[in-house]
């Protein structure tokens, strides 16, 4: 199976792959537009009245006032994304979508990864034992009992 | 009109008799159940039995009596009832009023009984040979215990037939947002499908349990349950996403909402379980694995119903509440300690022998896959009640939102796709390299062909690109297999479980690389748009042509007409409910095969101005969602075709290698 399917077709193949990813993630696609900008800022902006709904899909009054007040910032061109949304979160605490990564907060980005962990560590370790425990051994007359045992199965019309 | 005043005070009578009945039968029908059971455990003829199907027709005919009566009261407009004063209307359009009916809690516990109902009239009347079977009798009792929950639930703190204050002639209908879409009609009946058609298979579980008859059998008898209510969420759920943004306006499928994730937890474990079933089938492993997983799915119905329909969270889904929360949690309290304990009594017999022998394997490529969605519903569960625990332990507020789900569901969906591109070229058992060069080769190529397609696009972003890479790869994986089971067997190569998998899949595959480019590469804009003068975003030119104004007597809307590259017109359209003084905008959506154009009129409205603020999405590949979507409903349905079956005496693994006998 080496020649056209081989180890070094596969090397060019993952090094093509390489290259090309890393050429599609350098370019950029050109600056975003003013809504863009505001889209991407309510998105991590919490509604205060409504519940876990970010600014962005909220269609309520105090969604809506907030996103002009952004747009306001966006338009005069002061201010940067991070910057925006910080001001945001002064006026009114508590509106950050993405709980901050300290105290107990940071629980929720903490345990996730402990569970993936967990679990494919889980999988490596049963995967040793199993193979510790190794190949199963059969005896010559198992052997000999399976085949008879097959033979009683046989149908004879199976063929038909 | 005689008749009519007659007819409009029959329903809440009717209706409340109806659950009565409901909650008699299925009581009788659980204890019927369960002594049929124990005389045929005993070895006596289970005569018993004869009365269980009678019972369960009862309780059958008690939902659609419910169902019927609610439906009468809505549309005879009999306001002496709570529900229809909360959610009727005398001018809400009959379609609308018809699904008014589960526009609210109440009224939808009755669906999802209806539903209930009619999986055990199926049940009873499918297994009516083998009604002394004492799986059989088990599994019936604990779908009517099931059921007695659900219509107490109904007749007691969730009563849709609970008289109002008299003398109300008129209410204000159901929520806006829920009339006007033919949707509605949809997707919460398909949803409740899903859910409850989860209730079969965990009867069979628990049934297996109680009766110590824990080996395949009783998978066997579920596999076509479990692959429908598996279907009917999966539509459920992306006709849920549809609605979204068919409706809401802000041009999204998913937003993370609690509701969304209830829906989505049941199909992340139902989706882990419909592929570890196949190595318990195969190789007689992973039972008690196989069994959580199910009774998980089970009871994280009824945890999701609890956190989104007792008040505990706010969710735009929560349409109303009620003080429901405590039953629910008892309830799930009861199924997850029952579920342990029972587990824990059978642990001895639950233990299988045998071994998987490779990780790389398929064996170990369910495992992986079983670890990666067992993760993401971990993340999804946590996601959604750590605003809970904060807020109990420390007496404060947090979001956990959007932001994060999106965070941590994109590398988790990545690894899943990585996934879906090598598992199924995996043979049983263990595969050399050499096999995987060989098989994966074509399926690769795709992959490039797919990232060179995004680049030529003008796609970037390490993310996206990564998901069209390995769309590609999967998408050839999953084609591969198609090809080759049909060029083998014809057209039986498209039926069966593993070939109608690879149709879901393909579908997946499809949804996954239109979310990723979607949100990826949505441009927006807000126009400005004077009547007659063309604007033009994002290659596109935008004309108001003008406004259209509908009135009828329960609201008033205004369209504005924009005619898109010269073309059609579109138009979204503000309407304005005057009984509720609600605005709601309706988007107006032209679709191709490559992008859509989503268009919404923001407020407000000034059309004596000649003047309109309209805002624009250009969202690529938004039709491939719903394509996606029907591929994976007929994938699901041409699986539970009933494929080539394997010959019983062929070996499950390869050959035990023998002992040389020592030469003397």
């Amino acid at each position: 199976m080496s020649g056209a399917k081989g180890k070094l077709t596969w090397a060019a193949m993952a090094l093509l792959t390489v290259a090309l990813l890393a050429f599609g993630a350098m370019r950029s696609s050109g600056p975003s537009t003013q809504e863009e900008r505001i889209d991407a800022i309510s998105q991590r902006l919490a509604c205060p009245t409504c519940n876990g709904e970010s600014i962005y899909v909220s269609r309520a009054s105090a969604a809506e006032s907030i996103r002009n007040e952004i747009a306001r910032q966006v338009a005069a061109g002061q201010r940067a994304n991070d910057e925006i949304v910080a001001y945001i979160e002064s006026r009114f605490p508590g509106s950050l979508l993405l709980p901050p990564a300290e105290g107990v907060d940071s629980l929720v980005w903490v345990l996730p990864v402990v569970v993936l962990v967990c679990g494919f560590g889980g999988l490596v370790v049963v995967f040793r034992r199993w193979q510790r425990e190794g190949e199963a051994r059969a005896e010559p007359n198992d052997a000999d009992i399976v085949a008879a045992a097959l033979r009683e199965h046989d149908d004879p019309t199976d063929g038909l | 009109m005689p008749a009519v005043v007659w007819a409009s005070g029959v329903a809440g009578p009717v209706g409340r008799g109806a659950l009565l009945v409901g909650v008699v039968a299925a009581a009788f029908g659980a204890v019927a159940a369960i002594t049929a059971a124990r005389e045929s455990s005993r070895g006596e003829e289970a005569r018993t039995s004869r009365l269980v199907p009678r019972f369960v027709g009862l309780a059958f005919f008690a939902s659609l009596g419910a169902i019927i009566a609610m439906e009468w009261a809505m549309i005879t407009r009999d306001f002496s009832l709570q529900y229809v004063q909360d959610h009727g209307s005398r001018s809400t359009p009959a379609l609308y009023n018809f699904t008014a009916v589960w526009s609210a809690l109440e009224g939808s516990i009755l669906l999802w009984i209806f539903a209930l109902a009619l999986s055990a009239a199926v049940v009873a009347w499918r297994y009516r040979r083998r009604l002394d079977d004492e799986l059989i009798s088990w599994a019936i009792a604990v779908i009517c215990i099931v059921m007695v929950f659900f219509f107490v639930l109904s007749f007691g703190p969730a009563n849709p037939f609970a008289e109002g204050a008299p003398g109300i002639t008129d209410g204000p209908g159901p929520n806006p947002l829920l009339q006007n879409h033919i949707l509605v009609l949809f997707h919460p009946p398909i949803l409740y499908l899903g859910y409850v058609g989860f209730t079969v298979p965990f009867a069979f579980a628990i049934a297996a349990l109680v009766t110590g008859r824990v080996g395949e059998g009783w998978l066997i008898e579920t596999r076509r349950w479990t692959l429908f209510a598996w279907g009917f969420l999966t539509v459920g759920i992306i006709l849920g996403g549809w609605w979204s943004y068919e409706v809401l306006g802000w041009s999204g499928v998913w937003a993370w909402d609690p509701v969304e994730n209830a829906s989505l937890l049941p199909w992340l474990t139902g989706t882990a379980y419909i592929h570890s079933v196949l190595v318990q089938e195969r190789r007689g492993m992973l039972r008690v694995w196989n069994l959580s997983l199910l009774l998980a799915t089970f009871s994280l119905t009824i945890l999701g119903t609890f956190l989104t329909r007792s008040g505990v969270l706010n969710s735009v889904h929560a349409f109303s509440e009620s003080d429901i929360g405590t039953y629910l949690l008892v309830f799930f309290g009861l199924v997850v300690l029952v579920s342990l304990v029972l587990i824990g009594w059978r642990g001895d017999q639950l233990r299988s022998p045998g071994s998987i022998d490779s990780p790389v394997s398929r064996e170990g490529a369910f495992l992986a896959n079983n670890v990666l969605f067992s993760a993401f519903a971990f993340v999804v569960l946590l996601g959604t009640v750590f605003p809970l625990i904060i807020e109990a332990l420390q007496d404060r507020q947090i979001s956990v939102a959007e932001p994060f789900f999106n965070r941590l569901s994109m590398p988790i969906g990545i690894a899943m796709l990585a996934l879906m591109c090598i598992a199924p070229v995996l043979p049983w058992r263990k595969a050399s390299t050499e096999l995987l060069r060989d098989r994966l080769f074509w399926p690769a190529w795709c992959g490039i062909a797919a990232l060179v397609a995004g680049l030529v696009a003008g796609a970037d972003g390490l993310a996206p690109l990564l998901a069209f890479t390995l769309g590609g790869f999967s998408g050839g994986a999953a084609l591969r297999q198609v090809v080759l089971a049909t060029r083998r067997q014809g057209w039986r190569g498209f039926v069966g479980r593993a070939n109608g998998g690879m149709i879901v899949h393909l579908g997946v595959i499809l949804i996954a690389v239109a979310l990723s480019a979607s949100n990826a590469y949505t441009r927006s804009q807000e126009l400005r748009l004077s009547e007659g003068v063309p604007a033009s975003f994002a290659g596109h030119t935008f004309e108001l042509v003008g406004f259209r104004e509908e009135k009828d007597d329960r609201s008033s809307a205004v369209k504005a007409l924009v005619s898109v590259d010269g073309g059609q017109a579109y138009a979204p359209a503000i309407t304005k409910f005057l009984n509720m003084g609600m605005n709601i905008g309706t988007p107006s959506v032209k679709t191709t095969w490559r992008y859509d154009i989503y268009l919404t009129l923001e407020p407000p409205v000034k059309k004596d101005s000649g003047e309109a603020r309209i805002k624009v999405f250009v969202k690529p590949l938004i039709m491939w969602l719903w394509v996606g979507g029907g591929l994976m409903a007929l994938g699901t349905v041409l699986a539970a075709f009933p494929g080539r079956r394997r010959r019983p005496t062929d070996p499950t693994s390869a050959p035990v290698p023998v002992e040389e006998e020592v030469a003397p």
